[in-house]
């Protein structure tokens, strides 16, 4: 490496580094940034209500008006009788709007309630609000691994069930519970109700269903309802899906016990874990959501940030989240963290050694701060002994050293 | 990010839901009052045997009359302008937020079991004892109840504290007597001076007078030679049996020791357990919070090596997370841009500044040649550099 140490610069002034709290306060800005989760999910929940709702309201009322211009004409009276029942019939359809205009501002709350958390997080250096928030990052990891009791007392105990998304998951939880029954019926109505939207994002989930079903079919060697489900529901995937479709319906020929290898792996069991597979990454496409758990994608920065080749040391600090044995097994595929400067740890305080708190070297070579060998001389006559090596001293041995 | 401008547009689709949802119910009303007008017509030319309206006519006027309102037209105009506002707010959140903080996210496995282990011991050094008990049954993984009992006695420890009760704390303290002195810590004696002053604040003056200097002979004297001064300050609290509140001590007196005793307690507890005072799943995701930001910025400055990043053993850049996650020094030699190890540890030349051996080496070129340090115009001669241990 060229360097240019031969004509060394007269001491080069030292970057004006922004005060600490500055820092701090970035850092949070930045950090709040990250909850894109939190605002987009009741948001998309609130959504998908109101678009229930309108469905519901359209479909009725134009099935109203129909009525009504069908009103029997034969007589007056048989005219009244229809229409008094129309009547009874809107007020029902009334009474069913304003149910879900209720469920909607309960949404559009939560989704108020989200905004005020974050509102609140501008300051910066704050415990209660860190630790609400590994608060809902734990149950949104619960809750997407189904411990969802854990997760509901988690919610109710720390008063947060606005700021996490129990009932979304609770939705999922009936797809992937009939799923992992072997029903497809309630995801294929799961996939009806967000149709458009899935069909946006190029979602396979209901054709695979739709496969599967079909698999189920030859499996209990039915093969006469097979090509008629085939017909009907897997024909119009063809433009899209044609090499899929022509494996999965060569299985037509084939016994589910089979040992012709592309074939034999679509009449396995484990086919239903791969829907629940599938349902849960276009779930968590459909509301905004990462498809790993929160946790997961934090734990994973946290360690990346915190791992340096000396956390694997035995004399790394038990303050240190690596000197334990289940967080150095999740960072040992990690990458380590680099530094660009100087950062020395007092060993007796565990405090940083800065400007205010500057290191002091003793006669052996070993450096503590200045505010813990102030401490220590005070405490002893003005000696010092080396915590590591057992040496004494006096504190006015003990000299300054310039890092920069 | 402007919370402000969020909420102004969260305030837009708020107000064209509540809108639409309005029109929505105004058309069914308008649809049940005309057929309920159509009704009454209807009856009242049964009533009415003029015989002049027929009651195809009024059931083709109630007709027109709802094609003329249209309420499906209705409908979906206030529906369009709720989808409007909609994605105009989807939009800004988009803008004002990170909307993919998974793509900086390494694709390796994160075994489960190790990950519920970790949750269930975070849940058990909070105190939360039944959570903790309810996950570990759900998740099936029992390696996270070590951490149980240990806990269950800290917290009963403080909760007694908080009550004002400080025999279990005592009893705890006398047991690890001997650790707690090899800490340097004064746990111990601080708490029977709490004990001592919370005799003398209470209760009437002779009576409470006569137990505190018992309670001083069998507990506080063994101190007196090593926190002399404490010692000869609560004693002359003495003077002030029954209205310490109104001598020069009354500080002793304030709930603030409390606090910090039961904060030091926990501290030592933690420590003498082997256990960090912060739980490690809190201090790992803060980490996680402040370095995700450049750990993000970094992956689409890579964008084009995302093959690289995956498998990349150290970062190019650092990430800036605040000092309470520094827990090793380390020292980067300001000549050579490079973090020092055992073969080039740093060394301090005789004006105080530090630099790596090699960069000394490099300077010399010989172990007795004077050479100018690089910060400042004093000369340093190799031999006299001395290796610094941090």
């Amino acid at each position: 490496m060229e360097m240019a140490i031969d004509t060394p610069s007269p001491a080069p002034p030292t970057p004006p580094t922004p005060s600490a709290a500055a820092g701090r306060q970035t850092r949070a800005a930045e950090s709040v940034r990250l909850e894109h989760q939190l605002v987009r999910v009741p948001l998309e929940a609130l959504r998908s209500t109101v678009r229930s709702n309108n469905r519901l309201a359209e479909k009725e009322i134009a099935a109203a008006l129909s009525s009504a211009s069908a009103a029997p004409a034969e007589s007056s009276a048989a005219a009244v009788d229809h229409l008094t029942s129309l009547v009874s019939r809107l007020h029902g359809l009334k009474r069913k709007m304003e149910e879900g205009a209720r469920a909607e501002e309960v949404q559009v709350q939560r989704c108020r309630a989200r905004l005020d958390r974050l509102a609140s997080a501008s300051t910066g250096e704050d415990a209660e609000w860190e630790d609400m928030r590994l608060k809902r990052i734990l149950v949104d990891y619960m809750l997407r691994m189904s411990y969802y009791d854990s997760a509901t007392k988690l919610a109710e105990t720390s008063g947060i069930q606005d700021l996490v998304d129990i009932d979304v998951f609770l939705d999922a939880k009936r797809v992937i519970d009939s799923l992992q029954n072997n029903e497809v019926a309630p995801a294929l109505a799961w996939c009806a109700e967000n149709k458009s939207r899935l069909k946006k994002s190029k979602s396979k989930l209901e054709f695979l269903l739709r496969l599967q079903e079909f698999v189920e079919f030859v499996k209990a060697k039915n093969c006469i309802q097979a090509i008629a489900y085939a017909r009907k529901y897997l024909a119009p995937w063809g433009s899209i899906h044609m090499k899929e479709l022509q494996r999965v319906t060569a299985t037509l020929v084939f016994r589910s016990n089979t040992n012709c290898a592309p074939y034999k792996i679509l009449f396995e069991q484990d086919r239903w874990d791969f829907l629940v597979d599938m349902f849960k990454q276009d779930f968590c496409k459909l509301y905004g959501m990462t498809l790993e758990p929160l946790l997961n994608i934090y734990l994973q920065a946290g360690l990346t940030a915190l791992k340096t080749p000396l956390c694997s040391e035995g004399s790394c600090p038990k303050e240190d989240p690596l000197s334990l044995e289940g967080f150095r097994k999740l960072a040992e595929p990690l990458p380590f963290s680099k530094q660009h400067h100087s950062k020395l740890v007092c060993y007796i305080t565990k405090e940083l050694m800065d400007t205010e708190n500057p290191p002091r070297v003793l006669p052996n070579g070993y450096v503590y701060s200045e505010k813990a060998l102030q401490e220590m001389a005070k405490k002893n006559d003005g000696k010092i002994t080396c915590p590591r090596t057992g040496e004494v001293c006096d504190f006015s041995e003990c000299v300054r050293a310039f890092i920069s | 990010m402007e919370i402000d401008s969020l909420r102004e547009g969260f305030d837009r689709v708020a107000e064209k839901r509540a809108s639409s949802s309005a029109k929505a119910l105004e058309a069914v009303d308008h649809i049940v009052n005309e057929v309920e007008q159509a009704i009454v017509k209807l009856q009242m030319m049964n009533t009415d045997s003029t015989g002049n309206v027929d009651h195809t006519a009024i059931l083709a006027e109630l007709k027109a009359k709802l094609n003329e309102m249209a309420p499906i037209n209705q409908l979906e105009g206030s529906q369009k302008e709720l989808n409007i506002a909609l994605s105009k707010y989807l939009k800004l959140l988009e803008k004002s937020f990170n909307p993919d903080i998974s793509k900086a996210y390494r694709n390796v496995d994160f075994e489960v079991h190790t990950v519920n282990n970790i949750i269930a011991n975070h849940f058990y050094r909070q105190g939360l004892f039944d959570l903790g008990d309810m996950f570990v049954r759900e998740c099936g993984e029992s390696g996270g109840a070590s951490l149980k009992l240990p806990f269950q006695e800290m917290y009963s420890i403080l909760e007694a504290m908080k009550a004002r009760n400080l025999e279990p704390a005592l009893s705890w303290a006398a047991n690890n007597h001997d650790q707690l002195l090899q800490n340097g810590s004064m746990l111990e004696f601080k708490l029977y001076q709490l004990q001592f002053v919370e005799i003398l604040s209470k209760g009437s003056r002779d009576g409470s007078k006569d137990e505190a200097i018992q309670y001083a002979r069998t507990h506080l004297v063994p101190f007196a030679s090593v926190h002399k001064e404490e010692f000869q300050k609560l004693m002359a609290c003495l003077l002030w049996v029954g209205r310490l509140d109104q001598s020069p001590y009354s500080e002793l007196m304030s709930s603030a020791h409390w606090d910090k005793l039961a904060e030091e307690l926990t501290h030592q507890f933690c420590s003498l357990l082997g256990q960090s005072r912060e739980s490690p799943l809190s201090v790992a995701v803060s980490a996680g919070f402040q370095g995700l930001p450049t750990l993000l910025k970094l992956t689409q400055v890579m964008a084009a090596k995302k093959q690289e990043w995956q498998v990349m053993k150290q970062l190019p850049v650092p990430i800036d997370i605040g000092p309470e996650f520094q827990y090793h020094s380390v020292f980067v030699c300001p000549v050579l841009r490079e973090q020092s190890s055992d073969e080039n540890p740093p060394m301090r030349m005789p004006c105080g500044h530090v630099v790596s051996k090699q960069s000394i080496m490099k300077l010399s070129k010989s172990s007795s040649r004077p050479f100018k340090c690089p910060y400042c115009p004093s000369e340093a001669v190799a031999s006299h550099c001395k290796q610094l241990h941090f």
